[in-house]
């Protein structure tokens, strides 16, 4: 099970890191959500401001965009590299089809000759589809930096 | 010695261009904080921000670092976030309760409204110095709280408060009084960033209505539609739902007031594209209204501006609902704070879209915002090139109307808005030469 599990993750980070953005959102259940709270021990959305926090829509519009002609803000796009470590199976809160997964990320992006670096902890809620793959529920990234001073971002973590 | 005297620095700006080194010249950077930014009310945030006695926050004020707290007697003060002993911060939390602060480095202490609370082994001081001394922390000379909003002076010369924002306090006004008992919150912390600009083009981007449809392009779709920017479809957040229809360019934005008043303040109506509020959400609003406020509802409903800026330091912006303070740091960096703003008494649907709103557009990775600091950081490093050295704000120059008391109106995607910025500086910069 947590080879599977490891394999959809990784698959996720790669799918990023090749740019293939609309096959990154085909992984979230059509209620799915992606959420990058900015500020630290968030309980929901509405506690705090969020440096992401999409519905399926507004990941649709994100990606709609990064794909524009005129997204100056992506000339030249982002590289990036994510780096997904630490997995680990939630015991206790799965329910029925859900799992829920730890892991550790660092992504590194580099645009315009600068390089960055954001670190944090990554939570996946699992389900499963009806032809029996994983599907994103909701998937939750706590930054380090969360609070911190930013300079623009575009690709998700 | 400035090397910059009143003959200098006039020649920077002509009526329908500036010269590049207004943007790019340390040194005119340096005159700027003691002229401008030393001489101006400066907002520092808002007193929701500290709600209840011991309450604090850790803010930056230009490069300043401050602390805005909330005393027992249910006081609001701001200070100098440094101990009067060796000069350390006293506090680094960014938000937090304190009975009162004490210096870490040797325990000097004080209350929460700065005043000095004591020193450890205070026997081997001689006797009265440290009675006499002047050991509080060190505060802005003038302080005064608007309807909420906490305003610093760091020079005790500058005009009264009232003064300085004149008409604009209609702008104030217009967001409190949107709330059905007359009061805003800043319950959702802030977002905060630095980009590698100098803080004039951030200033002049802000009512500048010839840029969208190029800048913001990537967020219209092919048939010239806007993304949508509110929190979820089906939305009524009462409040405006910006660009919904086109933003190409088109006469919608030619008919858009662009206007400003002394000091350099500047601002625009509202789009007249705004799509009326409807639903149950807004219904609800609406009768909270009409309780509170009676026939003058509707009226104090009404979102009549977007993006008012009070030059040279902060904005209100009626459409996502959130508070822009922009600290220029150093002559190519400008950080920003947004605080989100809460309508106290309205459906609480309202706040989470505004909530939203303020995610999808303003957070650093907000699709509106990423477009605007790429093309401020294009300006500043663009700027460096050699070939031109003016920057060129000419588009409907002569058009606007002024009148005597500094005030200004101009259409559309006229640069009258960068132009009424410039003849303030000008004025702040010579007042003192």
């Amino acid at each position: 099970m947590i080879r599977e599990i490891e394999a959809f993750i990784y698959r996720e980070a790669r799918l990023l890191d090749e740019r293939r953005f609309e096959e990154w959102i085909d992984l979230f259940a059509p209620e799915g959500y992606y959420w990058v709270p900015g500020a630290p021990d968030q309980e929901d959305p509405y506690q705090s401001v969020s440096i992401f926090f999409d519905d399926l829509p507004l990941l649709k519009t994100r990606i709609q965009r990064i794909r524009h002609p005129k997204i100056h803000s992506q000339e030249p796009p982002s590289r990036t590299c994510h780096l997904v470590s630490n997995i680990e199976l939630a015991t206790g809160d799965n329910i029925d089809d859900q799992i829920s997964v730890f892991s550790a990320q660092i992504m590194t992006e580099f645009r315009l000759d600068k390089q960055r670096s954001y670190s944090g902890r990554v939570r996946h809620l699992l389900g499963s589809t009806d032809e029996g793959n994983f599907e994103i529920l909701w998937k939750r990234v706590d930054l380090i930096n969360c609070d911190g001073l930013f300079e623009t971002l575009t690709i998700p973590f | 010695m400035d090397s910059y005297d009143q003959v200098s620095l006039s020649s920077l700006i002509r009526p329908d261009r500036v010269h590049k080194d207004y943007y790019i010249d340390p040194e005119i950077f340096k005159l700027e904080i003691d002229r401008i930014f030393s001489k101006s009310w400066l907002l520092v945030g808002h007193e929701s921000q500290v709600p209840n006695p011991g309450d604090f926050v850790t803010l930056t004020l230009l490069d300043q670092p401050m602390l805005m707290s909330r005393h027992r007697d249910g006081s609001l003060h701001v200070m100098f976030n440094r101990c009067s002993h060796r000069g350390a911060k006293v506090c680094t939390k960014p938000f937090g309760k304190a009975l009162r602060f004490e210096c870490p480095y040797h325990g000097w202490a004080f209350h929460t409204n700065g005043n000095h609370a004591g020193v450890p082994y205070p026997e081997r001081y001689a006797d009265g110095f440290i009675e006499d001394g002047d050991f509080d922390l060190a505060r802005p000379p003038k302080q005064e709280l608007y309807r909420g909003f906490v305003f610093v002076a760091l020079d005790s010369e500058v005009c009264d408060l009232d003064s300085f924002l004149g008409p604009m306090r209609d702008h104030i006004d217009n967001m409190v009084d949107r709330s059905p008992s007359g009061e805003l919150e800043a319950p959702a912390g802030m977002f905060r960033y630095r980009f590698a600009a100098n803080w004039k083009i951030q200033l002049e981007n802000l009512n500048d209505l010839y840029h969208p449809m190029f800048t913001h392009a990537s967020t219209t779709a092919e048939d010239g539609t806007q993304f949508r920017r509110q929190g979820a479809d089906g939305d009524e957040a009462g409040k405006v739902k910006l660009l919904e229809k086109h933003s190409s360019l088109n006469m919608q934005w030619e008919e858009q007031v662009i206007a400003g008043h002394a000091y350099g303040h500047t601002y625009m109506q509202r789009f007249p594209m705004d799509r009326e509020n409807q639903g149950p959400v807004y219904e609800r609003y609406k009768r909270s209204m009409v309780d509170a406020y009676g026939g003058d509802a509707e009226a104090k409903m009404m979102v009549h501006h977007h993006n008012s800026i009070f030059f040279p330091h902060w904005s209100i912006q009626y459409m996502t609902q959130h508070i822009r303070i922009m600290n220029p740091i150093s002559v190519d960096c400008t950080e920003n704070i947004i605080i989100p703003l809460k309508l106290k008494g309205a459906p609480e649907e309202m706040w989470k879209s505004a909530l939203r709103s303020n995610n999808n557009s303003h957070s650093p990775s907000g699709m509106v915002m990423a477009d605007d600091m790429d093309a401020w950081v294009r300006c500043q490093e663009g700027m460096q090139a050699n070939g031109h050295d003016w920057i060129v704000f000419a588009r409907s120059v002569g058009e606007e109307s002024i009148d005597n008391e500094g005030s200004f109106e101009a259409l559309g995607t006229s640069e009258a808005n960068a132009r009424h910025q410039h003849k303030a500086w000008l004025h702040y910069m010579c007042e003192t030469v």
